[in-house]
């Protein structure tokens, strides 16, 4: 890692680190939001961008993650630690099984037996009104006694994406990671060299499916309510824009596009209802026009070659 | 450019978009309050009336000088047909508009959610229309929210005792399967067990909400051979049902009486023709009903304000919601959430409808609806509910 | 439970053919222009949509002339045949040298941007029409009663299945179009014009689906929404017959249209559970559907 962006990086943190005495809730709100959804898009990427898998149903995890907190807070009485411990091993063990059946297949097939999966999640999730409250939602989820403010659980949340992405730096700068880019590079070539592809994938699929889990766990607590809605397909589609909004080769390029949709619907939503025909301009003209996402876009305006991904 | 100038100009661009706010000077003079509703979708044919009913009662409260001298704002914002949305629009209104009230949702599960955002934000909420009788349950009562519509009890009840005065036996339901079907279809069984055990409930059909093809419900409906059945479908979908069941000839065979508001003028336009004659079902307001002085007065300002021919009947209640806001706070004498609060339980206020009541006991007004079979009239080019009576509400909440 | 008389059964598997139908039409579109373009169309039920609601604007346009619906969902269809087109030729045909996932994105895209369109044009409520006068009675079948509209659309819906398997098996053209499913490349180098060819793909995929919508404006709610609603369950056809497959496209519409129809009954709340399951058990062990061919890729 060159030592420019190493500054740039803990110069953000303080940044963020800082905002609540900015004294405005809203933003601290919008903060806790963005670092949630950004957790999300970098464990979505971690299938997509780096390991080549277009997985259409990251919400599965990320609804599993938060109605498993939120359920044993509310409904076991369980303390928040091992809730949240547990939604991230739920979210792992959901990954596991879909990733188990979605691996045999390739492409197409693939991205739509992880939607099939998703929507089966959701459709339990939706139809199981005595344990999920089905339509009408989970309401009434309450910050852990530890927490019990905004900018509390704002910095709760802040380490816990920090340490998370910490984490996943490392996964993907290891020899694993380099291995999962090879596999997105080329399935058979890998297999040649005597990789056991699935085994890595279905790896992958449980390490995005952990952190999927957590930032569906925050999600839940942070919102004190969980809908359904949040398990329906244009949940997976958001993160996947978000992913390639920000740029799906790079780390952080992810967190860059939950940040832009983020803020942009707050103030196109102000303003007017058509937030998707936005939404879907913006998608539009990435995908014409700057197919490396906003990162890659910055990346190639520096001179100088060489590769940071 | 050189990477890092880059990287620094958009670390720029962030912190000035997060000082941004700042800049911005509130005028702390109107009284904000935030409008949440349904106005995409199927349920904008409640939610777009409902809305502009709210907003004609600000419109005449500011004209007569505001509240406490002051101006109400409404913040108005499409929340669809989620809870989900609504909740994350409240908070937006709360947290970022400073907004000091809430009115709105429409379904019961957005009733829910909102009072769950008015809880933890511990802003006063009054539910124009979602009608569960969850959010009033003790357990989830909190000194926040407010409910200026009916109730599942009161609606499921009224139902229950139409039905019961004629003298079918085997009953059908047909309902949204979520938070509101599921409540007022229970209330309208345990009423007409209660007051006519010898019913039979012989089916029920639970399309979900918003169900775009009714015809395998239908079909099912009419295989069980029931004499009646209680509707509980609304606004599109009740207007779909009807479009898609009038070829199997269903309204003649299986009585209806409809809770879902299907009497509303709105659901009568949109249908035309389409609409079943001879059902009984309820309304929450009717241009053409009832004769009192202030009602026609109140019908006459709708006519000009939405410059429509036949005065909507949703917009009474955006309207109702608003003036127990406004004359809560008068009375208040503050716009300090807990003293308005205070100030709403126990109030009554004259509306175009006549009196209604704050309960205080349990934050529900004793908000009753007309009810009616309806027929075809030579004055209107629509079917109209008649005859119609208003029921009140006291004798059938708990 | 006890059995239900044949008569109801019967009525309630008219239901679910005609249903059935429906998904047939905009299914097949999708499932052609998969086959011959490679493009999962996330927008087609965006088309089905805005058929609906043309023709809730062309019946209003040709108020009072004879056979106003027929003329409004011929105009209608065709319209949303031309918006293809125009999708196909000025944006989509740009990104084919991209990966998959671009296109796949972009007809997202597209569904995002045609729903609100429709929302600016056509209002947030519910329109609806009423249907063709000929066809607004019922006929009695084993002694219930069945809509004529739906019997129409039954055999419509047959008679547009048969046409396409003829165009496909009987003329220059139907082979020309089954060899760009098999081989784009050879085609070029026949001297078919390819980059015309798929065009007209998507000009005839978009044009079942607007046609879908047309005929289904009738006896549906056009709202915003229905595009969203729509296309899952045609996901779940073509999964189950097989992207590409004509006759798998038409086994999987009559499958689902019945599961649904049924479910309801036997499994009332478990019914939408149900039918993704299905669709995941099919992937699982014929991922590419009951006719479809494996994916040679």
């Amino acid at each position: 890692m060159m030592l420019k962006p190493n500054w740039f990086l803990i110069l953000l943190i303080l940044l963020l680190a800082l905002l609540p005495l900015s004294e405005s809730r809203f933003y601290i709100f919008l903060g806790t939001d963005i670092l949630i959804m950004g957790l999300f898009a970098v464990s979505l990427n971690l299938l997509l961008g780096y390991t080549g898998l277009v997985s259409f149903g990251q919400a599965a995890y990320f609804g599993i993650g938060a109605y498993t907190c939120a359920l044993l807070m509310k409904k076991a009485a369980v303390v928040f630690p091992v809730a949240f411990v547990a939604a991230a091993f739920m979210g792992m063990i959901g990954a596991l099984i879909i990733g188990f059946f979605c691996i045999r297949l390739t492409k197409i097939y693939f991205s739509m037996l992880t939607l099939a999966f998703s929507q089966i999640v959701w459709a339990i999730v939706f139809k199981w009104n005595s344990l999920t409250g089905g339509d009408t939602g989970l309401i009434g989820i309450n910050f852990p006694k530890y927490l019990d403010s905004s900018t509390r659980f704002y910095y709760f949340t802040l380490a816990v994406v920090v340490i998370s992405f910490y984490f996943l730096r490392k996964v993907v700068d290891s020899p694993f990671g380099r291995i999962l880019a090879t596999i997105r590079e080329n399935p058979e070539r890998t297999e040649f060299i005597g990789i056991n592809v699935k085994r890595f994938q279905l790896i992958a699929f449980m390490v995005s499916g952990f952190f999927a889990g957590i930032s569906g766990a925050l999600f839940g607590i942070f919102n004190h309510s969980l809908f359904p809605d949040l398990l329906y397909w244009p949940m997976s589609a958001e993160v996947l824009i978000m992913s390639i909004l920000g740029g799906m080769y790079s780390f952080f390029g992810p967190v860059v596009g939950a940040a832009v949709i983020l803020y942009l619907r707050m103030l196109v939503t102000s303003y007017t209802q058509y937030w998707p025909l936005i939404m879907g301009t913006i998608l539009a003209l990435l995908l014409f026009f700057f197919p490396g996402g906003i990162v890659g876009f910055l990346k190639s305006q520096r001179p100088f070659a060489g590769g940071k991904r | 450019m050189r990477r890092s100038v880059m990287l620094w100009m958009v670390l720029g661009f962030a912190a000035i978009g997060f000082l941004f706010p700042q800049v911005a000077d509130a005028q702390k003079k109107p009284i904000l309050v935030g409008f949440p509703m349904f106005l995409t979708g199927g349920g904008a044919l409640f939610g777009q009336p409902a809305k502009v009913g709210a907003e004609m009662a600000v419109k005449e409260i500011n004209e007569k000088g505001g509240v406490l001298g002051r101006p109400i704002e409404l913040l108005i914002r499409d929340c669809k047909g989620t809870p989900d949305e609504a909740t994350r629009v409240a908070r937006e209104l709360i947290a970022k508009e400073n907004v000091q009230f809430l009115v709105g949702g429409l379904t019961a599960a957005q009733g829910l959610a909102l009072s769950e955002v008015a809880k933890t934000e511990k802003t006063l909420y009054i539910a124009p229309i979602s009608k569960t009788t969850a959010m009033t349950d003790p357990d989830k009562l909190h000194p926040y929210v407010f409910r200026a519509a009916a109730n599942t009890n009161t609606e499921g009840r009224s139902a229950a005792v139409f039905m019961a005065k004629n003298p079918w036996k085997k009953i059908y339901t047909i309902g949204p399967d979520y938070e509101y079907g599921q409540m007022v279809t229970k209330a309208f069984i345990e009423w007409i067990k209660k007051i006519k055990p010898e019913v039979e409930v012989v089916g029920q059909g639970w399309p979900k909400l918003g169900e775009p093809d009714f015809t395998p419900f239908i079909t099912a409906a009419l295989a069980k051979k029931p004499d009646a059945a209680f509707f509980s479908l609304w606004g599109g979908d009740f207007v779909n049902f009807a479009k898609q069941a009038r070829p199997y000839g269903f309204f003649e065979k299986v009585k209806v009486v409809s809770a879902g508001e299907a009497g509303s003028p709105e659901t009568a336009i949109a249908l035309k023709d389409d609409l079943p004659l001879g059902i009984t079902t309820n309304a929450y307001d009717l241009f053409y009903y009832p004769d009192t002085p202030e009602h026609k007065a109140y019908v006459g300002r709708l006519k000009a304000y939405t410059k429509q021919e036949y005065a909507p009947s949703w917009a009474i209640t955006g309207y109702i919601s608003v003036q127990f806001l406004a004359e809560a706070i008068k009375k208040a004498k503050s716009t300090d959430t807990m003293k308005v609060v205070k100030a709403l339980e126990g109030l009554t206020i004259n509306t175009p409808i006549g009196k209604q009541t704050m309960r205080a006991k349990d934050h529900q007004a004793n908000r009753g609806q007309f009810w009616g079979t309806t027929a075809k009239v030579p004055e209107y080019p629509f079917p109209i509910l008649r005859p119609v009576e208003y029921i009140p509400a006291d004798n059938l909440m708990d | 439970m006890n059995l239900p008389d044949p008569s109801f059964l019967i009525i309630q598997s008219l239901s679910g053919l005609t249903y059935a139908m429906f998904l047939f039409l905009i299914a097949s579109g999708l499932s052609l222009i998969f086959g011959i373009l490679r493009v999962l169309n996330f927008a087609h039920g965006s088309l089905y949509m805005v058929g609906a609601y043309l023709t809730y604007s062309f019946v209003s346009l040709f108020i009072n002339a004879p056979g106003q619906f027929w003329w409004a969902v011929i105009s209608a269809s065709l319209a949303v045949a031309l918006i293809g087109g125009f999708i196909e030729r000025f944006f989509l045909s740009r990104l084919y040298i991209r990966e998959e996932l671009s296109q796949l994105l972009f007809t997202y895209a597209l569904v995002l941007i045609i729903g609100d369109f429709a929302k600016v044009i056509w209002g947030t409520g519910q329109l609806s029409i009423s249907r063709p006068p000929i066809l607004k009675g019922a006929v009695q079948i084993f002694g219930q009663y069945f809509p004529e509209y739906n019997i129409f659309i039954i055999l419509l819906g047959l008679g547009i299945a048969f046409l396409f398997w003829l165009i496909l098996n009987r003329t220059r053209w139907g082979r020309v179009i089954r060899a760009a499913a098999l081989d784009r490349e050879m085609l070029g180098s026949l001297g078919i014009n390819v980059s015309w060819l798929f065009t007209l793909v998507f000009i005839i995929g978009a044009w079942l689906a607007g046609l879908g919508g047309a005929l289904v404006a009738p006896i549906a709610a056009i709202v915003p929404g229905m595009d969203v609603e729509i296309i899952i369950n045609v996901f779940i056809v073509v999964v189950i017959g097989g992207l590409g497959s004509f006759w798998g496209t038409l086994l999987g519409a009559l499958v689902l249209g019945q599961v649904i129809s049924f479910g309801i009954l036997i499994l009332p709340r478990l019914a939408i559970v149900f039918i993704y399951v299905l669709m995941a058990v099919v992937l699982i062990i014929r991922p590419w559907g009951l006719l479809g061919k494996p994916l040679q890729r």
